[in-house]
């Protein structure tokens, strides 16, 4: 994570204020604070002239929004039909155990965020599992508690 | 036409409407799940799919496929029970299995589909959802678990409402509707309850109260507001339970949950008479008796004109016609008003001016009775009218118009209907909208322009507009032949556009365009609201858009007109019957006799101690002390008055200055009709028990025999055929309907119109005294009428800033001080205010907005925390 992150006013300035910015605008803030805040959402909502009710529905219609705050790395285990066959299952519940948390959730520290996806075209290298944008291919319960100690 | 055949059946339907309004029409049962009336269709569901040669190889969905020439539609085969079969499967998959208390129950749309297609096992399994329901929100509650997803209250409440309050969330098989993870904060209209297939959404008023099959349902008209919408009332028990409108789901949150308003503790139950100070107890007899004596004492002694009569815009037409009757023919005299005097009669007198008075030729008695509260005349060929109502639009047109003008009205809160006949407008590209307003309101969102003026300025940025018109097009000819151009057209020009701009706060770029837009447009319409019309030079504002609408209306395109709102339910009705000094029923100028003094007149008359000062009042309802500019004043001189009689349904301030009060019934204990905005015919059927009080009519009817008056009428029907009888324009006119076509003339003359405006004083706000959106009049602020639950007292609006500068908090109180008085009141923050300007509203008792006021809904106030 950065050191210093810029002020959500700084990002609201980038659009002018119209409806059709409210996608790139909640890209934007996803990016800088890893997750969007109702507060966050509300000045948003008042920026571009959105009612929250209509923003709301956007940011929970697409995946790579999330309301709720996302842990410094995110683990996606790929549960796809290739990576289903060859455990992919195990793998989740493996890390469901390991750092105690919920899939689609975030450890209490905000270290990590566990979900799952349906594939991440790398059928090939299946079981998969991307620890942010890196892809763990052949993938087995010690070389992701390995990777994961890494970091 | 279009010849096409559905299960082998030919038959003719129209080009352009669908397969299955086709169907339907000719009585072919598809079903459907997201489908209504009232809504573009979405073929979401898929239920009404149906197999269509020449076509695509698939079932295609009878709701959103357009007829065509030749087309075979089958609406019933295996393969299409089964894809029926399959979705309703996948329907139910998760389909809280709650019926029996569901309050949908007996009258649900899944229910009935189930039972039509004879789903009987669901042999499909998903995960289980929990179900976030919302018990939480005021008046409406959630059960997201009972959701079918069609979207029909997503749809309603974006395309007809425009309040976008609810949509869904997350989606695929997780897709649940919510209002943002927060408890509703919409406008409370409740009309995503009526149109819910299902029981997603509840109406909390209406919960647990009664089954579908169990209540008595009576059509009747809405009285709370003028937009004449129709609902369906359900009673049980004599109760009034719902209300319920079936055929575009649509009603706002007074016509919803204001009708609890019948059943009001603090209604008056019998006569009062005043004695020693306080009211006793009477009987109605004693009562009336003592009126109708004290009306002749009187009368003898000081002559027939000592007697004043005040109209209402709440009664029925009837009861205002009868009223009207007790005056001009038992008293002989013409001495009554009624209260739309300081609003919508300047107006009518504004539009009148200009477009003449209305005249009518071609009309004839029909041969045989007409039915109750059907128009006993009919136009013939030669049918011919005139004059000013000609100019009033309709709302159903007003979707035709391709440029709507809205200056001084708050759409919404005005009248709700108009707002929704501006979002339908809204949904073709070609419509502009053009938003005036000295403050945000809701529509300056959808507008294409908007212009933010200062308080009071209307009528000098309307001839700002029209000199832009003008000075871009020199050449430009009036598009309604109207005499007086020449000489309008000078004044006109002596009127500066910079200086427009700068008095009105306008920039001069806006002004130009809006110019423009008018100029181009093939069917303008104009509307405006009491904000405009409540000013002391709401004549004034009038004329200035009359004047505009000369130049640019174009009476003969549909939807061009004047839409000038007419608050109450029956605010239109009540000048229409007559009950103005000087027109007679019809807006028939009164000649050959001296017309009475108007409300203000009549007040100045007691404010001299002028000899012909009333002696007696005469009050049809309405609340004089809490509608009338500068409260304190009108209280004063009304204490004057010896006599004063007064029906209302409740004790109000007005009715407390009193020497008799006769309760009168209200809602559906009585049987009338309203005239709403847009001139139609609402008929209100009786549906409740009266409980010991009495109709207007009724009251107005005994005293008048009491009084030697040939005045017995046996019902209002009655009154209805002869008040109609004395109506050439309500030729044809019968309940929902706004009467039969004339061949209309509209001609005009332009009227030179003030444009200073200047408002007296030199306070630092100017306060505005306006609607709130759930309220109509005092009459829903009773409880327990559902919308107190939202708006439950009068707050005054300040904008955020003012707020800071004064060092006020949200709900902290201030001190609001007039030349004329002084209140206190807590504040609410209102960010679509402008600095400088605050709104309260005017409906309730504590504390009193009219007490600030002087001679208009603008004053200019001092505001100091405390």
């Amino acid at each position: 994570m950065k050191a210093t992150t810029l002020e959500i006013d700084d990002i609201l300035e980038r659009y002018p204020k119209q409806p059709q910015h409210l996608i790139s605008l909640l890209q934007d803030v996803q990016a800088e604070y890893k997750y969007i805040s109702p507060e966050h959402l509300a000045l948003i909502c008042d920026h571009v002239g959105v009612p929250l009710t209509q923003a709301w529905a956007v940011a929970t219609f697409y995946k790579s929004f999330s309301l709720e705050p996302r842990g410094e790395h995110e683990i996606k285990v790929c549960l796809g039909t290739t990576c289903h066959l060859k455990g992919g299952g195990r793998l989740v519940e493996a890390c469901e155990r390991d750092l105690a948390v919920a899939r689609g959730h975030t450890t209490e520290d905000l270290r990590f965020t566990l979900d799952t996806v349906k594939c991440v075209g790398a059928c090939a290298l299946a079981p998969v599992v991307m620890i942010d944008e890196d892809y763990l291919g052949a993938a087995s319960i010690p070389s992701l508690q390995k990777r994961l100690e890494k970091l | 036409m279009v010849n096409l055949t559905i299960d082998g059946r030919a038959i003719q339907a129209k080009k352009g409407c669908t397969i299955l309004d086709a169907a339907r029409e000719h009585g072919i049962y598809i079903p459907t799940l997201c489908y209504h009336q009232a809504l573009k269709p979405i073929g979401a569901c898929r239920i009404c799919v149906v197999e269509v040669k020449p076509g695509p190889p698939r079932p295609l969905p009878a709701c959103a496929t357009y007829v065509a020439e030749g087309q075979e539609v089958v609406t019933s085969s295996p393969k299409l029970d089964a894809i029926r079969l399959e979705l309703m499967k996948l329907v139910l998959i998760n389909h809280a299995l709650d019926c029996p208390i569901c309050d949908k129950g007996g009258e649900c749309e899944l229910q009935d589909l189930t039972h039509a297609l004879g789903v009987s096992v669901v042999d499909l399994e998903a995960v289980k959802l929990p179900p976030h329901k919302d018990y939480v929100s005021e008046l409406i509650e959630r059960h997201p678990d009972r959701c079918v997803t069609c979207g029909r209250c997503v749809r309603i409440c974006r395309d007809r409402v425009g309040a976008l309050a609810i949509n869904f969330t997350l989606r695929g098989y997780f897709t649940e509707l919510a209002s943002g993870g927060l408890p509703l904060d919409c406008e409370f209209c409740g009309s995503c309850i009526d149109i819910c297939p299902v029981g997603a959404l509840i109406n909390k008023v209406f919960k647990y109260r009664a089954r579908a099959w169990e209540v008595t349902r009576t059509e009747m008209v809405c009285p709370f507001c003028g937009g004449g919408c129709s609902y369906e009332l359900w009673t049980k028990n004599d109760r009034p339970l719902r209300v319920v409108n079936y055929d575009t789901a649509l009603l706002c949150g007074r016509g919803r949950f204001g009708f609890p308003v019948v059943e009001s503790p603090d209604r008056l139950k019998t006569p009062l008479i005043r004695e020693n100070g306080g009211f006793r107890e009477a009987s109605w007899d004693e009562a009336l008796d003592q009126v109708a004596a004290k009306f002749k004492e009187i009368t003898e002694a000081a002559g027939s004109a000592a007697i004043y009569g005040v109209g209402s815009p709440r009664a029925t037409n009837e009861a205002n016609y009868l009223f009207q009757k007790f005056f001009r023919t038992g008293l002989g005299t013409h001495q009554l008003d009624n209260p739309g005097r300081y609003t919508y009669v300047q107006a009518l007198k504004g539009l009148a001016a200009v477009f003449g008075f209305p005249q009518v030729s071609g009309v004839e008695k029909v041969a045989k009775p007409p039915l109750p509260f059907h128009s006993p005349l009919t136009t013939t060929e030669e049918a011919k009218a005139s004059g000013f109502p000609l100019v009033l639009g309709k709302l159903k047109d007003l979707p035709k118009a391709d440029v709507a003008l809205v200056v001084g009205a708050d759409v919404t809160p005005e009248l709700p209907p108009l707002g929704w006949a501006l979002n339908t407008a809204l949904e073709r590209d070609t419509f502009h909208l053009v938003v005036a307003n000295n403050r945000k309101t809701k529509f300056d969102r959808r507008a294409h322009l908007s212009l933010r003026y200062k308080p009071g300025s209307e009528r000098l940025l309307i001839a700002g507009i029209i000199k832009s018109l003008l000075t871009a097009q020199p050449e430009w000819a009036p598009t309604v032949i109207a005499g007086g151009f020449d000489e309008f057209k000078e004044n006109i020009n002596k009127v500066n556009l910079k200086d427009v701009a700068k008095k009105t706060g306008v920039p001069e770029a806006l002004i130009k365009e809006t110019a423009a837009r008018l100029a181009q447009a093939q069917a303008p319409a104009i509307i405006f609201g009491s904000e405009l019309m409540g000013q002391d030079k709401g004549l004034e504002n009038t004329l200035a858009l009359a004047d505009l609408f000369l130049l640019v209306g174009r009476p003969g395109a549909p939807g061009s007109a004047l839409y000038p709102v007419a608050e109450k339910n029956n605010t239109r009705g009540v000048c229409e019957v007559g009950v103005m000094p000087e027109f007679l029923p019809g807006f028939v100028p009164l000649e050959g006799a001296e017309p009475g003094p108007t409300l203000p007149e009549m007040l100045d008359l007691l404010e001299k101690g002028d000899p012909k000062a009333p002696q007696a009042l005469y009050l049809l309802g309405g609340d004089l002390l809490r509608q009338l500019p500068n409260r304190s004043r009108v209280e004063k001189l009304l204490k004057k008055v010896p006599f004063m009689v007064v029906q209302d349904a409740f004790l109000t301030d007005t009715a407390k200055l009193a020497q008799v009060i006769l309760p009168v019934a209200v809602h559906a204990e009585q049987e009338g009709t309203f005239i709403s905005t847009d001139g139609s015919l609402g008929l209100l059927p009786r549906a409740l028990p009266v409980n010991g009080v009495r109709p207007d009519w009724q009251i107005i009817s005994q005293i008048g025999s009491k009084m030697g008056f040939a005045m017995s009428y046996a019902s209002p029907k009655q009154i209805f055929a002869e008040l109609a009888l004395g109506m050439p324009r309500w030729a044809g006119m019968a309940p929902k309907n706004g009467g039969a076509a004339f061949t209309a003339e509209v001609t005009g003359q332009f009227v030179p119109f003030e444009t200073d405006i200047s408002l007296p004083g030199r306070r630092p706000f100017t306060l505005l005294v306006g609607k709130s959106l759930q309220h109509s009049g005092s009459f829903t602020t009773h409880e327990p009428c559902g919308t107190l639950t939202i708006t439950n007292r009068a707050r005054l609006g300040l904008n955020p800033a003012d707020a800071q500068n004064l060092g006020l908090a949200e709900g902290d109180f201030a001190k609001v001080t007039s030349s004329q008085g002084e209140i206190s009141v807590p504040v609410t923050l209102t960010p679509e205010l402008p600095e400088g300007l605050v709104f309260l509203p005017e409906h309730f008792s504590q504390p009193a907005a009219q007490r600030l006021t002087l001679n208009s809904n603008l004053v200019r106030v001092t505001i100091q925390k405390g």
